[in-house]
Parts: structure tokens; C-alpha cells; sequence
């Protein structure tokens, strides 16, 4: 009793000193905005993408790659002859899978390549090496609330926003009441990496990860988006820094498939949902998409989901359909965004494979200890997008398998989205294609419901 | 495994001496005929019990009204049966093991019951008597089913607990008042029983038979038989069985006739 009470002055403690210098970092932006001649670089704050959730305008495939399956009776000889038939050479192969990526010659076209290769009749299939982006950077760079965790309705400190709606929220705190998560569960964070330095992060790293974009060993974060999904998810928590994660001890397996632009091929990202599956990940978060779901994706998706690892992935924000490999519906939770008064932003990607919402409007988490000025707080306010609602849901599937290990992905799965509070039941009863089953309710997730009616 | 051992202790005494009073019956005394005693009782208790490896303690309260049909084969000592109806409250107890964690509310199980007992006067002088007592009441609750509120789709929960409860120890009793006879009995008092519970909602589904025991192992209980007319009594008693921070309470009210 006297621990909770002491956590929770030291909470209130925080966000008063937060607030407050958030109120100075305010005032003061607003004197240096006044100034046209300081308006570029002379404060903290760095407004990614005009304050809009991110697009991804770029090349959809990689240009001089693609990725191949043979029939698992050729032998690997015969594959390397193959390959070579065709002009192409084997850049490596993604074990377990078995999906070659192979470099195709200079001047050919990848689809003109897929095409005569896809004829031959040992291979299974072939598909270009699709890229993936991620969905959404930060906006500003300070929080003032997580009114995701416990919203009273508060101004979350974006300038602009609105208010908010008393417990538009995901119940976290009742939820820890009944579990802080056990630090065996490990939640793989496939995204640009993660600042393994971050003074609220440091501790919930499991190792340094896998790094598939320059292929090491050290998943050091270079662009932000994976540190600020990483805190959403984990960050520590209950330690007088920074922000609460959803999941206050599970840990963090940090694995990086985007590079500095938060881009990254479908291959790393095979490679890595494998390698994480195969390294003791028991939730895989993906806050990133891409438009075209190819077969070798969703066999890896399909590997670990196989393996008993929950995977949810975000919807994406474009306000077009749901992107791969949330929109792999067997095998992975796909999460919408929603906003401090649980309203769904029109950006948010829709269709049938949405499973539930979660708060990524506006949402407060870590960046990377490089990432503002020296001497400001390495934390961010105002992230939209997909990309920031998802972690909250994967921290609730590394709770759930914390405190029920015996439970399969699709328990966890359905547990999450039966749970989930139907916000637009005025609009949509029931499940819809904007926001799934609903906002997640992690309370609900956890905690006994009392039963007292019976049929 | 100590409470076993001595749980088994107390039954073999008891069929000993069973045993002994039968063998003595049939050799020393000349054949008598068995005397019926029919009794309408009812009994409320409510008991602490433990679960989840005695991590987690709720209540069980139970009411019920029994049928009794007492036989006493020989003067000091009868076997009976019992049949009855319970109402059993599980409130509090959590089923943590289910994908939905469920928590039972105050809502009243029904269930059926059966029992026996053995009463044998063991010595008798002047005013006082000592006997033996021991009784055991199975319990087994009907199948319900209670609906999950709150979720985003249908869910139900079923189940049905049972418990059983043995009771056995000696009886202290004055028979110096013309109308009436209190008594102690302080005895041995075990209960345990299991919760099945089984959780659908839409294809999620899952299961949870959770063992439970009282809290408690002895208990002291004081009463008093009335004998209001010649072939017609009534029995009351209140008893309590101390535990670690705290007592439980019970009650119980007959009314027999013999013939």
C-alpha cells in the first residue's frame, strides 16, 4: 500500500515537472517562432512532416532484387544452377523459410525477371523484394500526459489538440493491478532499431538485437520511430524517468529492418520476423506495412505465428486499405489509431482485417538520446500514426502471455480483441472495418470480471 | 499430508469402534428391534477456504435443509443418512486460469446433497456422557451458466462446484435437566471440495477445475437437544472454527421424531 502510494506521488511528481517544463519549452518556442531569423534550428522542437501522419512515396520494389522459392525437393546444387541460368546471383538465402533473395543482371526488369522465373517448374514462386516504410514519425518533440495509459481528459500537450474525453484511454493502470508483465516475456521490436542507451530503456533491452539492414549485431536505432515504439511498448517504468510502458517488465529485442529513412526491404524483414521466432521473441511488434503482401512474407509471418509468437502489426495511415502484414488476417492482430477522445482519425487504414484500435494520436514516448539539442529530455510528444497505436497492443499480448504462458497466439489474439471497448458502437455495432472490435481495454484483458447474472 | 494422515487416523477410530459396538451388539445382547428417528434440519455455515496452492482465500457460504434417517440399532448407538438440498456461495473465488479471468459474484449455487453418520455413547456416569460423533455431507452444486459482461462479443462461463466435509470427534453431554441436554462437541472438521468451470466465447475457449480446502481443521460447536415431547426433540447448535486471523461461524437447527 505504502509502495503504491509512493509510486504515486512520484507520479504525479513527474508529470507536474514535466508539464511544467514543458509550459517553459512552450513559452519559449512561442518568443523564438515570433523571431522569423530563429525559426529554423534554435529550438527543440523539429515538426516531422508538417505535423502529418508520415506517407511513403517511394519506389515500391527494389530495383535489382528478387525473392525466390524453390520446391523444397530441389537440392541445393540444382538451386545454385538455376540461379546462375538465369544470369542471377544468390545474394542469400533466409533460413528456415528458405526464400532466396537473389540479385538479378543490370538492365533487366523485375517484373519481366519474376515472370520467366516464376514459369520455371521448380520454383515454388518468385516475387519482387518489396519495401516496406514505416508508418509514422514523431511531431513534437515533449509530452505532457500519456492520456493513452490514463486519460482524465487533459490537454496532451500538442498545441492544437483538442480536449480530451474522460477515459478515452486503454486502462492501464487497473490493469497493472493485476500484472506488470514477467521479464522473461520479450517483445521483438522490428522497426529502425532502438537507442540501447536510453536512460528508460537501457534496462529493458534484452541484448542488442540484429541489425538487417548493414547486417551486425547491433540494432542501434539511426532514425527515432523504433525508440519511440520500443518506449510505448516497455519502457521502464515506476523508475522517476521519463515515460510508463505498457508492459512495465517484459523486455525489449530490438531488431532493425528500416534503415535512416525508414525504409527497408521485404527481406529483412522476413529475415528478421524468423530470427526473432527463432531467438526467443514471444510478441512481435511491427509498426511498419507495405502496400503488396507477397507469399514469402506471410510465410514468415505464418513460421512465427507457428512458433506461438503474437504478432500484431499496424494498419497503416493512409487512409487506404490495411497494409502487409497486418492485413494477414490468420496470423496477425492488425491495430487502427484513435485519438484522445477515441475517435478515429481519417488517416488510419481500413478494412476487413482491422482487429482493434488503440491510441495513436497525439502519443507521448522516448527518442533517442541524440536525437533533440544536448541537454533537453529524450522523450517526444505527438506521434501519429498506426505505428504508435500498435505497440500499445503488442505490450498488452506480453502482458496476457506474462501472467497466462500456456495461452496460444490465437487465445491471446481473440482475448485482445474481444476486450476491446466498441467506441463507435453509435455509429458501427459491432465489429467494423474502421476500428476492429473496438479501442483495446486492457483492464478488461486482465483483470477478473465479475460475473454475477446467469442465463 | 499430516491432516491426511491424521483424517485417516480419526476414520479408522471411528470404524473401529464401529466394529467393536456392532461385535458387542451381536454377542453380548439379545437382538433389539432398530429404532427410527426421522429428522427435517437445516444448517448454515460459512467457511474460509483456500486455493491456488492456499495463495488466494474466499468464503464459502452454504445453506441447506436436509432429510435425516437416524437408525439406532442398539441402545447408544445409530448410523444415519442424510439428503438435502444446499445453496453454496462462492463469491470472491477468481478463476485465473481461464482466457477471460472470471471473479464469482454473490449468487447462490443449488446443489444436491448426501451424507452419513455414526453416534455411539462411549461412557456414561452420573449426569455426564461422552460419545463419539461423526458425519460427512457431500455436496454436489447443479451445472450454471453466467454470462461475461462487458465483452465485444457473447461469452458464458459454467459450472458447477462440489465439496465434501467430514466432521468427527467426541461429544460432552449433561443430562441433569429434565428438557433439555447441552452439549460441546469438538471435533476434527475437514472440508474440501473442486470448482469446474468452463469458459466459451465464440471459439476461445477454455477450462479450470480448481481444488479448494477450508481453512481450519478443528472445531468447537455447543448446543443443546430439547425434548419437547416424549418421541419429539429439537437440536440446536452454534459452532466456530478458529483459523489463522480470524474464525468461522456456522449454525445448525433439527427437528426429529422417533418411532
Amino acid at each position: 500500500m505504502k509502495k503504491r502510494k509512493l509510486s504515486f506521488i512520484f507520479f504525479i511528481i513527474l508529470i507536474f515537472s514535466f508539464s511544467w517544463s514543458f509550459q517553459d519549452f512552450r513559452t519559449h518556442r512561442e518568443r523564438e517562432l515570433q523571431k522569423p531569423e530563429s525559426k529554423e534550428r534554435t529550438t527543440h522542437i523539429k515538426l516531422y512532416n508538417q505535423g502529418q501522419p508520415f506517407r511513403y512515396q517511394g519506389p515500391l520494389y527494389a530495383p535489382d532484387q528478387i525473392l525466390v522459392k524453390f520446391k523444397p525437393s530441389i537440392s541445393e546444387q540444382k538451386i545454385q544452377a538455376t540461379i546462375a541460368a538465369y544470369k542471377s546471383k544468390k545474394l542469400r538465402r533466409i533460413p528456415r523459410v528458405n526464400i532466396y533473395q537473389v540479385g538479378i543482371p543490370e538492365g533487366v526488369e523485375v517484373m519481366e525477371m519474376v515472370y520467366v522465373m516464376s514459369q520455371n517448374p521448380d520454383i515454388e514462386y518468385v516475387e519482387p523484394n518489396y519495401i516496406a516504410h514505416i508508418t509514422v514519425t514523431p511531431n513534437d518533440p515533449f509530452f505532457k500526459y500519456q492520456y493513452a495509459l490514463y486519460n482524465s481528459g487533459q490537454d496532451v500537450g500538442v498545441p492544437g489538440s483538442p480536449q480530451g474525453k474522460n477515459r478515452a484511454d486503454i486502462k492501464a493502470t487497473g490493469a497493472w493491478e493485476e500484472t506488470k508483465g514477467d521479464e522473461e516475456v520479450i517483445i521483438a521490436v522490428l522497426d529502425t532499431g532502438v537507442d540501447l542507451l536510453h536512460p528508460d530503456l537501457a534496462e529493458k533491452i534484452h541484448n542488442s538485437g540484429r541489425d538487417f539492414v548493414n547486417d551486425d549485431f547491433d540494432a542501434t536505432d539511426d532514425h527515432s520511430h523504433g525508440t519511440f515504439v520500443a518506449g510505448i511498448a516497455a519502457a521502464e517504468t515506476n523508475n522517476q524517468k521519463g515515460i510508463a510502458g505498457v508492459a512495465w517488465n517484459c523486455k525489449i529485442l530490438p531488431l532493425k529492418v528500416m534503415d535512416v529513412e525508414g525504409e527497408g526491404l521485404y527481406s529483412w524483414i522476413i529475415d528478421a520476423i524468423v530470427w526473432a521466432a527463432d531467438n526467443g521473441a514471444h510478441v512481435i511488434n511491427l509498426s511498419l506495412g507495405g502496400e503488396i503482401g507477397i507469399q514469402a512474407l506471410e510465410e514468415a509471418v505464418r513460421y512465427a505465428y507457428m512458433k506461438d509468437i503474437v504478432i500484431v502489426a499496424a494498419a497503416g495511415n493512409d487512409g487506404d486499405p490495411v497494409l502487409y502484414p497486418a492485413a494477414y488476417d490468420d496470423y496477425c492482430l492488425a491495430v487502427a489509431a484513435t485519438d484522445n477522445r477515441d475517435i478515429r482519425p481519417s488517416w488510419s487504414n481500413f478494412g476487413p482485417e482491422v482487429d482493434v484500435a488503440a491510441p495513436g494520436v497525439g502519443i507521448a514516448s522516448t527518442v533517442p538520446t541524440w536525437y533533440w539539442d544536448p541537454g533537453a529530455l529524450p522523450y517526444g510528444a505527438g506521434g501519429d500514426g498506426t505505428s504508435f497505436a500498435t505497440p500499445h497492443v503488442a505490450g498488452l499480448a506480453a502482458l496476457i502471455k506474462s501472467i497466462k504462458p500456456w495461452l496460444e497466439p490465437d487465445d491471446i489474439m481473440d482475448i485482445i480483441r474481444y476486450s476491446a471497448d466498441d467506441t463507435n458502437s453509435s455509429q458501427h455495432p459491432g465489429k467494423d472495418e474502421l476500428i476492429g472490435h473496438g479501442r483495446l481495454n486492457m483492464e478488461k484483458a486482465l483483470v477478473p470480471i465479475k460475473i454475477e447474472s446467469s442465463k | 499430508m499430516r491432516r491426511r494422515l491424521s483424517l485417516i487416523i480419526v476414520l479408522l477410530f471411528a470404524l473401529n469402534l464401529t466394529c467393536h459396538s456392532l461385535s458387542q451388539a451381536q454377542t453380548e445382547e439379545p437382538a433389539q428391534a432398530v429404532k427410527l428417528k426421522p429428522a427435517f434440519g437445516f444448517e448454515y455455515f460459512s467457511r474460509t477456504i483456500k486455493w491456488d496452492d492456499d495463495k488466494y482465500t474466499s468464503k464459502l457460504q452454504s445453506y441447506f435443509f436436509t432429510f435425516n434417517m437416524e437408525f439406532e440399532i442398539q441402545e447408544g448407538f445409530s448410523l444415519g443418512v442424510l439428503l438435502g438440498y444446499s445453496l453454496a456461495n462462492n463469491e470472491g473465488m477468481i478463476f485465473r486460469q481461464l482466457p477471460f479471468s472470471v471473479e464469482l459474484g454473490d449468487k447462490s449455487i443449488g446443489g444436491y446433497l448426501l451424507g452419513g453418520e455414526i453416534k455411539k455413547s462411549l461412557i456414561s456416569q452420573e449426569n455426564y456422557e461422552i460419545g463419539l460423533f461423526g458425519q460427512f455431507v457431500y455436496s454436489l452444486g447443479v451445472k450454471n451458466t453466467w454470462d461475461i459482461p462487458g465483452l465485444a462479443v457473447e461469452g458464458t462461463v459454467e459450472g458447477n462446484p462440489s465439496w465434501m466435509r467430514v466432521s468427527v470427534g467426541p461429544v460432552i453431554s449433561y443430562q441433569g435437566f429434565d428438557f433439555f441436554s447441552p452439549y460441546l462437541f469438538l471435533n476434527f472438521n475437514r472440508l474440501w471440495g473442486n470448482f469446474k468451470m468452463e469458459e466459451t466465447i465464440e471459439s476461445l475457449t477454455g477450462s479450470e477445475d480448481k481444488k479448494f480446502t477450508g481453512d481450519g481443521l478443528f472445531c468447537v460447536a455447543v448446543g443443546s437437544i430439547f425434548e419437547l415431547a416424549e418421541s419429539f426433540e429439537l437440536n440446536g447448535e452454534v459452532s466456530l472454527i478458529p483459523r489463522k486471523n480470524g474464525a468461522d461461524l456456522g449454525f445448525m437447527f433439527k427437528a426429529s421424531y422417533s418411532f
